[in-house]
This record gives C-alpha cells, structure tokens and sequence, in this order.
C-alpha cells in the first residue's frame, strides 16, 4: 500500500500457525495461508493431505491443536452471516423425506435466527438460487429423485441462497455430470465476477488452470500457493504428490493422482520449468 | 366380549381407559421421537436406552427398598442416560464404532439387570415380587397419575417439535452444515436424547424394557413408506404409534393372559408389515407390480424390433411370419402376452392364415425404438439403409 498506513483491510481468510491432528497424528501441520477477496482459489493435494479437514477447520468444525483462523479479521463465530459452505455431497443422506426448494431453503435458516420461519422473500431467494443452477424445473422433486449432479447442484444453491461473501466448497465436481460440472463453473465465474471470495477442494488437476485463478498445494504442509501461473509447476505438484517415505513421486503416482503436464507444454507458458524429455 | 361393549368400557372403566389413553400417548411420544432417530440413522439409540434402565429399576429399588413409579422411574432414568453418555465415551475415546458401542452397553447393562433381577428373587424378600413386570410391561398398573405424565411429556415433546420445527429439520438432515450456520448440534443431541430417555421411562410401565425399542423404531419405519415430507411422515408416526398403543392395550386388557408389551408390539409390527408391502412407490407389492409392468414393456419393444428387422430382411417390414417362427425370439408364454399387448396396441396383427406382421403404425414405432437405441445390440439397418434398399 501506497499511503504510510500499514493496517490493511482484513482479508475474508487468513489462516496463522493453523496444526490439526486426529490423535497423535497430524492431518494438517504448521498452515499459513491466506485468501484474498474475489478470488477462486482450488485446494489441492492427495488423499489424506487434509483437504477438507482445512475448510471444516476454517469453519469451526473442527478444533485446531493450535493456530487460528480469521475471516475479515475475526474469530468464525462472529462471521458466520459472510460464510457459506458447500459440503461433500456423499456427507447427508439424500433419502430425507424433504424436496429440492426445501433444502435450499435451509441457505436462509442462518439469516432467519431461531424459530422463525421461511418466508415470502426466503422463497424467492431460494428459487432463485436454484434457477442459477438451471433446477428450478425441480424445486419439488424429491431430493432420492435426483442424480448425484442434480443434488451436488442443489447444494451449491443451498449455499448461493446464503447470499455470503466467502463460499468454502468440498469436492464439488466429484463425479457429476457435464450439464453439472458446466453449471457450477458458470456459478464460480458469477461469483468471482461479483467480487466473491471462492476456496474449492478440488481433485482434478487439469482443470486447476481452466476453472480457477489460485492455488494451493497440500500435503499436510502447504507446498505452495498463490497465482495459478506462478505455482501451478511440475516441479511443485511432484512434491505435493510425492510419498512420505521417499520424498519423490514417481511418474506413475503423478498419472495416477490425474496429473497431464504434456498438454501445458505447449502454448499459454503456465508450466514454465516444464521440460518436455522428462514426460 | 364384542366391541361396541370393548367400546363403552374404554369410556366407564376406569383401569381401560387409563390403559388406553396412555398407551395412545405413549405412542404419539414415541412416534414423534422415532422419525428422528430413524432419520439420523440412530434407531438403536432407544433400543439401547431402553435396555440399559433395568439396572436402574432393580437398584433404585435395592437401595430404598421402595416400589413407587417415580422412584423406580428415577432410577431407570439415571441408568439410561449413563448408558448414553458411556457410549459417547466409548465412540469418542476408542476405535469402537458407535453401533459396536450401543450393542455392548446394551449388553452389559442389560446382563447387570438380570443378574440383580435374578438375585433378588433369591433373596426371599417379599416385596420384590412385580419387579419383573418391567421386563415386559404390565399396562393394568397404570393409574391415573401416570396418564397425566404422559400427557404432560407428550405435549411438551410436540410443542418443542413445533416451536423449532426448521431446527428440528436443518439438524436432523444435514448437522455439519448447521453447525456452520451456527445451531448447536451437541444441544440438540442432548436434548433429543432426553426426550427419547423420558419417552422410554414413561414406556417401562407400559411395553417393558425389551419391547420399547420398537416403539421407537417401528412408528417412522412404517410411516416412512407412505411420504416423501417430513411433516407428513411426523404426523404419521406419532397417529401410528398412538394406533398401536391404544389397539394394543385394550386389545391385551380385554383378552385373559396377554402380556400388554407384546400385544402393542405386535400391533405396531403388524402396521410395518402393511407399510412395507402396500404403500404406494415405496411399497414392495408396487414396487413387483411396477417391475413386471417394466418388464412386459421392455419384452414389447424387443419383440416390436426384431420382428421388424428379419421383416426388413426378407424384404418388406410389413412382412407377415407364422407363430412358430417368431418362437426363436422368446420363450413360450412370454411371446404370446406380447404378441397379444402388441395387438392391442395396434402395432401388430394376425392375419386369417394366423401369420404375425406390424401394422404401419408398429413400423412407424418400430423404427422410433430403433432411432431412440442407438446402440442396440442386434444389427439394424439404418434409416438411410432403409430407404436406399427400398429404391434399390
């Protein structure tokens, strides 16, 4: 900052010393990271790099062994109206009696406070959500009567009809189907270009550069993060994936974990250290 | 006895009406309460629970050597909540899975209630006799006072249900995601535990420890299969679980011999059985009748285009084939009722020297079937193919 202020506005995540174990064992270690406003951001990471234990912790769900996170500079509980989270889908049982309109109604239960209820305004904002979705042919389907992309969308309407000013999402393209996987990357442009903050817990390394504009690397540790141009590297997600014991991943951990590099060679530089003999 | 007498004496006898009318609320409690253990996957909860009071009875009796309901309740209120608080430990300190966990300290418990129970009746004290009761319920020791409990415990569980009804709802779907919102989860966990606790108590009297457990599974169970929406399936429940009750009880009380806990099982029991079969979608005779109606379909349409296709082979698709050729396609009774179905739909006819072949409109539909599978497992001509050969 230009002027001799120091004080700047407080970021919408800013994540200090942040250590998570289960037990003994460490699921995330010595995290700091923060995210800036109007950015779409992809964790990524393998399995067990604690992905989703990160946004659940940013959340409040689970305790940290030590460090804290503040959202807009503040502890979660005072910020819950500017939060809103996208769980993974496989977590609720979808045979619930309830329909689509319902479920995304439940996006305003946090601005309705206790015991009241829904009402006018609550049930257009809820329609609405759904129709940025592209379900509102469905508000009164019975949620076991949707695809898996149908529901995952549903939540992602839950969460839109929060109206909030950051969304956390856990593994929102996790097997849905292209209508879905179009709609939700329509939803993030929306969001961004409305100035909104975005973390998504992503797995699918070749679209990291397409859908979204930050990155972090995880494996326990933050490995990197930040621009997608500047972090996204072979050389940094060879140590994201790479395995404990040995400390470098072989190629086959790579093709496996989905990494394509060859198709970033060519062209937009976003792999500048990409050497093309070694794939 | 018939049952317009069964019916008066529910109004003047004294004991039958108290019967009734608690097993009826006990059932509306316990019908209330179990959609939401059923729906949060905790339908073992009261089973457990409800194990777990006997020690509790048997040593509140021990140690104050009393008999009276409040006290034996008090204890048996005491050792069900123990018992939920110990299987929160043993999920939350241990490996042990939380249904692994219910099962042992049902177990447990319930052992320690019979060997006290047993030992006691060796003991050659007088007064312990009736303690038994409370393994299987004697609904006749129902008095006047405990209806009004009941009563009391019920509105209070309907009232909370109803004042925090989207809670009730949010917590009960998806409790991660409220949390996140900022509704307490753990206070509804308790507070729900409570209510299920109190329900199965005031049940003891009624059903007996063994038998509650069902009264707090079977009533959202069986309501479950006749509706898709919460509210409906709550008011469901509760008017099954007040059915059976109230069914139960008169039923055992105006018939010699049948214990009361058993009898309302059975009537509840008998309410799943129905659900299960006969509920319209969800229902396992719909579900059958839906299947064959699939099946006859999709036998239709295989027929529909094969018939078509060697039609198509031999030369024209309004060729027409004797019974026994068609044999090669399906078994025997299987091709008749879809020649017949297909008759009626007009696709196909027989002809006087009882030759099969499709009507232009079987052609025309046919042909539909075969654009809709683009890839059907039989080789097909082409629309393209089809027109060309005809020119040609």
């Amino acid at each position: 900052m230009s002027s001799g202020n120091q004080r700047q506005a407080p970021l919408p995540i800013q994540i200090e010393d942040l250590t998570v174990a289960y037990r003994a064992e460490p699921v995330l270690w010595d995290i700091d990271v923060s995210f800036h406003e109007g950015t779409l951001t992809a964790i990524v990471g393998p399995n067990g790099a604690g992905k989703s234990t990160l946004i659940k912790t940013v959340l409040g769900l689970i305790e940290p062994s030590a460090g804290q996170v503040l959202i807009y500079g503040q502890p979660y509980e005072q910020q819950r109206r500017h939060v809103a989270y996208v769980p993974q889908r496989g977590s609720v049982d979808w045979d619930f009696p309830t329909n689509a309109l319902d479920v995304v109604k439940m996006g305003r239960y946090g601005h309705l406070g206790w015991i009241r209820r829904p009402g006018v305004k609550d049930h257009q904002l809820a329609l609405e959500a759904l129709r940025k979705v592209g379900m509102e042919a469905f508000a009164r389907r019975q949620i076991s009567q949707l695809s898996g992309g149908q529901q995952q969308r549903v939540f992602l309407a839950r969460a839109l009809a929060q109206d909030a000013k950051i969304y956390l999402m856990d593994e929102p393209f996790q097997g849905v189907d292209a209508t879905t996987e179009k709609a939700i990357v329509d939803v993030l442009k929306e969001l961004k270009s409305m100035g909104r903050t975005v973390v998504v817990v992503h797995h699918d390394l070749e679209t990291v550069p397409e859908y979204f504009d930050h990155v972090v690397l995880l494996n326990v540790r933050i490995i990197a993060s930040g621009p997608v141009d500047e972090v996204f590297t072979p050389e940094n997600l060879r140590r994201t994936y790479a395995s404990r014991l040995d400390g470098a991943a072989t190629d086959l951990e790579l093709a496996s974990a989905g990494v394509v590099l060859q198709s970033q060679e060519d062209g937009d530089g976003r792999v500048p250290n990409a050497q093309p003999d070694r794939y | 006895m018939d049952v317009f007498q069964t019916l008066s004496l529910i109004v003047t006898d004294y004991t039958l009406r108290n019967v009734a009318l608690g097993a009826g609320i006990l059932g509306i409690v316990s019908g209330a309460l179990s959609t939401f253990a059923v729906l949060r996957k905790q339908s073992l909860l009261g089973d457990a629970m409800s194990h777990a009071a006997l020690p509790g009875v048997v040593l509140a009796f021990i140690i104050t050597g009393q008999k009276t309901p409040l006290v034996l309740m008090l204890g048996a209120l005491i050792a069900g909540w123990l018992g939920v608080v110990l299987v929160s430990v043993i999920t939350s300190q241990t490996r042990v899975k939380y249904d692994s966990a219910l099962g042992l300290v049902l177990a447990v418990f319930f052992g320690f209630g019979m060997m006290l129970l047993t030992w006691l009746q060796g003991q050659n004290i007088a007064s312990q006799s009736g303690l038994d009761q409370y393994l299987f319920g004697r609904a006749a020791a129902i008095v006047e006072h405990d209806v009004q409990t009941m009563a009391l415990l019920g509105v209070a569980v309907l009232a909370l249900v109803a004042v925090f009804w989207k809670e009730f709802k949010l917590l009960s779907f998806n409790p991660d995601y409220a949390a996140t919102l900022g509704f307490p989860v753990r206070a509804f966990d308790i507070a729900l535990t409570t209510l299920i606790v109190a329900a199965v108590v005031l049940g003891l009297q009624m059903v007996g420890v063994v038998l509650m457990s069902a009264m707090l599974v079977a009533p959202a169970a069986a309501a479950r299969q006749w509706t898709d929406r919460l509210g409906v399936m709550i008011v469901l429940s509760s008017l099954f679980g007040a059915v059976a009750g109230a069914g139960g009880a008169i039923i055992s009380s105006t018939t010699t011999r049948l214990p009361t806990g058993p009898t309302i099982v059975l009537c509840i029991s008998a309410i799943v059985l129905i659900s299960l079969l006969f509920a319209p979608n969800r229902g396992i005779v719909w579900a059958w009748l839906r299947q064959q109606r699939n099946r006859a379909e999709l036998q239709k349409a295989m027929l529909l285009e094969k018939v078509y296709q060697v039609s198509y082979l031999e030369g024209s698709p309004l060729q027409t084939h004797p019974l026994e050729e068609l044999r090669t396609f399906m078994r025997g009774s299987q091709l008749e009722r879809a020649l017949e179905a297909l008759k009626q739909d007009g696709y196909m006819h027989l002809d006087e020297d009882g030759r099969w072949g499709l009507t232009p409109s079987g052609v025309a539909q046919a042909e539909a079937i075969l654009r809709e599978r683009p890839r059907a497992l039989a080789p097909r001509p082409s629309p393209d193919g089809l027109r060309q050969g005809e020119v040609g």
